[in-house]
């Protein structure tokens, strides 16, 4: 498929001022410069793409131009005019929507109820909502999007894929000029996501300015008609789609993945991985799935981990990968058998598999890895409290916990000057160190841990890679869930590929050495088995 | 606005989110020493100030404990009366069955604490296990409670039969020297005061200096993160109201010995709102994971002293609930600042 023609009709039909823009917008967080005096300009009528690694600041930028962020200098443009976006409302009333990435819908509410949430249609002076006419609005608006469902489902029941079709609806519905759209498909399957992007071009066409974050540089390529490139807070570089639709810089680098990746990381990717040390099988296995999984989202899970050994766990968000990992800690039902250290087991709570070596680093940093409202030392000494406290619990021992933070501190190279302060006022990487130290302080045998960097600048991405493969190389057995298949290869001696809530295939330490390991990864995770032709070349 | 202006405003507000509570406290103060100049000051008053007060305010520090939790318990005044009505009716029928006064009385006392322990057991029960909010529990704890109080006396009286060391624990206290009442005889603190202070110095080094406290804070300020993290969640929201439950019972005892008598339909009416007010003005959050006992002790005085100045100044006990509300919102107000 070729669409390069729309994209120039569009293109030239619409492109001529910039219907939203920033001009050297900075944005600072304690101790880290989110965005550091960014200037770009979004066209009416053309699809542009934000990438970066994480923390590169896309997600700021979104906020500050959906008006969730009031920038520390620099100011935001709308139609060439210099504005103040005092909130989110008063962003959607100036027609600028954004779709975020863990979508705003009420859950308990039907479709059409979400469709027009706040902008209900009423009648009896407004005391009453017109439903037919509020479900006839709804309908007309999803069936522009090329969407039919069920308008009086509650959005509780639907797919991922369909509550982002609600959600851009709902979009539609506030007469959005300039659409937002946060890593619109990461959670996505691929015919889901090539859907997504088609209706993205249509919007466009119709003189949207569609904005959108992505770390599936394969579809940028595809989809975008600009492209800028964030680095750790600075435009580094950008990109344009030129007449003959090819997408290249000013000085005529064409935009290539690859180009885009280097552009993203500042450096050759692959030498952020440290060397892997070797396994030690033969050796009784540290931990052991036998047919195990969550009651209800995971099943047949068999693996054996050893000492030594870090085995990467792939998957599609909703494959069973994270509910997997919270079984084995008891914190959902599991089903089938543990055996740890040789010893058939079954954990009640995390508190259980931590008094037997086994701990489990949460996905979920902000909401369930650690209390972003309490101190760094609070957080880091909470796993192991009871070796902190004397008496009978009666005090806590709080040299020794300031002495046991300031250890790990310089153990993992922690940037935090007061660990006295809310950890909040840590960078993601920072809390990130944290979230790990805080489990290595009750020296676990077992290490599971769910996204070790997401959120993370590539900085800090390295050193916890460097810090779980010289732990793997003291002989912890770790266990690493990730949606970066990059960071598995580099990382994993081998790696567990889940679908649909059990193992769909196993990568071989060999195999993670070849080219095209990542493909084979992810056809094994979208249940593509069999090999497929190149189709956009 | 310029931008010092502004500054200045936003450090008054951090300030006033901080400190309210005691600069409230020092105006009250102040407006009391002034309205009833040597009256106020003297240290009589003071120990009817606390004195009134010291139930009230064990029940609210432990209200603070709760809160903390991100919890609520509405049931405390009901638990007072049913505490304190059990443990009379134990201590009299000890002493109708021949026992010593002094060993009647210590029984009665643990049997008090104990039934109010009970009481709070049986809602930290049902909130951890049966999975109700605790909004409703301790609701429904609110109506049994005194209801079974009611039952137990025929919604009448329970009078002490304690001749006289009952209500020597309510009355009597440690003897201040240099200090005299009007009438010219020593001036005591009061057992019931000492038992305040003592409850809320502990539990200000429970909640910041042991493992209880910080567990209880972990699980307020997000009890899946504290699930996540190993701590024993159940086990600890379960403890801070079986806690709640024994500080009920205390007051019970304070009250009971004090009137040395038990009302049950009087007995600790309404105290689940002064408790709560007091929390609330003191600056602890009703989200949970954050609070301050010192500022709690602050609220419970200033709420005594706002009914005392209303007194003195002749405003009818009808309009006292009035301003008190104002007060309490008036707190929120300020403290809430720009968390809004």
């Amino acid at each position: 498929m070729d669409f390069a023609g729309v994209k120039q009709v569009g293109a030239a039909a619409h492109a001529t001022l910039p219907r939203m823009g920033v001009r050297g917008v900075t944005v600072e967080y304690p101790g880290v410069r989110a965005l550091d005096e960014v200037t770009v300009d979004f066209m009416a009528g053309e699809i542009h793409a934000v990438v970066g690694e994480n923390g590169a600041g896309k997600s700021t930028l979104m906020k500050v131009l959906s008006g969730a962020l009031a920038p520390n200098a620099g100011e935001v443009l709308r139609n060439g005019e210099p504005t103040i976006l005092r909130g989110p409302r008063a962003a959607i009333r100036a027609g600028i929507s954004m779709v975020h990435q863990e979508l705003n819908l009420v859950a308990t509410l039907s479709v059409a109820e979400n469709v027009l949430l706040g902008r209900e249609p009423t009648f009896l002076a407004g005391i009453a909502v017109d439903r037919p006419q509020q479900r006839e609005r709804a309908r007309a608006l999803l069936a522009m999007l090329g969407a039919e469902m069920d308008l009086d489902r509650a959005v509780s029941e639907l797919s991922i894929a369909d509550c982002q079709y609600v959600e851009i609806a709902k979009c539609l519905a506030s007469e959005a000029q300039v659409l937002i759209l946060d890593e619109p498909t990461a959670v996505l399957g691929e015919h889901e996501a090539s859907k997504l992007l088609q209706l993205l071009r249509r919007l466009r066409d119709e003189g949207r300015a569609v904005l959108f974050i992505s770390h599936h540089l394969d579809e940028v390529v595809d989809v975008a008609d600009r492209v800028s490139v964030l680095r750790d807070g600075r435009l580094v570089a950008r990109f344009q789609r030129n007449a003959v639709g090819v997408l290249q810089s000013e000085d005529g680098t064409v935009a290539t993945e690859d180009a885009m990746a280097q552009a993203m990381v500042g450096r050759e990717l692959g030498s952020i991985y440290p060397p892997k040390g070797g396994a030690k099988p033969g050796e009784t296995p540290a931990i052991e799935l036998i047919e195990f999984g969550a009651a209800d989202r995971s099943r047949d899970v068999s693996v054996r981990v050893f000492p030594g050994e870090i085995v990467g766990i792939a998957g599609l968000v909703g494959s069973g990968r994270t509910e997997t990992a919270e079984a084995i800690v008891g914190l959902r039902r599991p089903v089938g058998k543990i055996r740890v250290a040789g010893a058939e087991r079954t954990f009640k709570d995390p508190r259980a598999a931590m008094r037997h070596g086994v701990t489990y680093v949460s996905e979920d940093r902000k909401g369930r890895g650690l209390h972003v409202s309490l101190s760094s030392i609070a957080n880091m000494t909470l796993p192991s409290l009871d070796a902190f406290s004397q008496f009978g619990g009666a005090r806590i021992d709080a040299v020794a916990e300031r002495s046991v933070t300031a250890r790990w501190i310089n153990e993992l190279a922690i940037r935090c000057a007061r660990p006295g302060l809310p950890i909040s006022s840590l960078s993601g990487g920072n809390q990130q160190k944290f979230a790990l130290a805080r489990w290595l302080e009750t020296r676990p045998n077992v290490l599971i841990i769910d996204e070790p960097t997401r959120g993370v600048d590539i900085g800090a991405k390295a050193e916890i890679y460097r810090i779980i493969a010289a732990l793997a190389q003291e002989g912890l057995a770790c266990i690493v869930i990730s949606s970066e298949l990059p960071e598995l290869i580099g990382l994993a001696h081998r790696v567990l590929v889940m679908r649909n809530g059990s193992v769909a295939g196993e990568v071989t330490r060999e195999q993670l050495a070849e080219a095209g390991c990542e493909e084979r990864i992810v056809r094994i995770a979208s249940g593509l088995r069999a090999e497929r032709q190149e189709t956009h070349e | 606005m310029s931008k010092s202006h502004t500054g200045m405003a936003v450090r008054m507000q951090r300030f006033l989110e901080h400190w309210g509570v005691l600069v409230a406290f020092v105006l009250l103060f102040a407006v009391s020493a002034f309205k009833q100049g040597g009256d106020f000051l003297s240290i009589e008053n003071f120990r009817n100030l606390l004195n009134q007060n010291a139930a009230v305010g064990i029940l609210a520090v432990g209200m603070t404990l709760v809160i903390v939790s991100a919890g609520i318990d509405l049931s405390v005044g009901s638990m007072v009366v049913l505490a304190a009505a059990v443990g009379t009716t134990a201590m009299n029928a000890l002493i109708e069955a021949g026992w010593s006064e002094p060993s009647a009385v210590v029984s009665g006392a643990l049997v008090t604490i104990l039934a109010g322990t009970a009481a709070g057991a049986l809602n930290g029960a049902l909130i951890v296990f049966g999975r109700i909010a605790p909004f409703i529990a301790t609701l429904g704890g609110l109506a049994a409670f005194r209801s079974i109080a009611l039952a137990i006396a025929e919604a009448g009286e329970i009078r002490s039969q304690s001749p006289t060391m009952f209500s020597a624990l309510g009355r009597g206290g440690i003897p201040l020297p240099f200090a005299e009442n009007s009438a010219g005889k020593a001036l005591t603190i009061s057992w019931s005061t000492v038992i305040f202070f003592a409850v809320a110095i502990a539990a200000q080094w429970f909640l910041s200096r042991a493992r209880f406290g910080r567990q209880l804070v972990a699980v307020g300020a997000n009890e899946t993160a504290a699930r996540y993290a190993g701590v024993p969640v159940a086990w600890i929201r379960f403890r801070v109201y079986a806690l709640m439950g024994a500080l009920a019972g205390v007051a019970g005892l304070v009250q009971s010995s004090r009137m040395n008598s038990v009302s049950t339909a009087q007995l600790g009416l309404g105290s689940e709102l002064d408790a709560i007010a007091a929390v609330v003005i003191g600056g602890t959050s009703l989200r949970g994971g954050f609070g301050r006992i010192w500022g709690t002790v602050a609220g419970v005085l200033i709420l005594g002293m706002i009914t005392n100045i209303l007194t003195i100044s002749g405003v009818s006990p009808y309009w006292q609930g009035a301003v008190k509300g104002a007060v309490i919102v008036l707190a929120v107000l300020v403290q809430r600042g720009s968390r809004a």
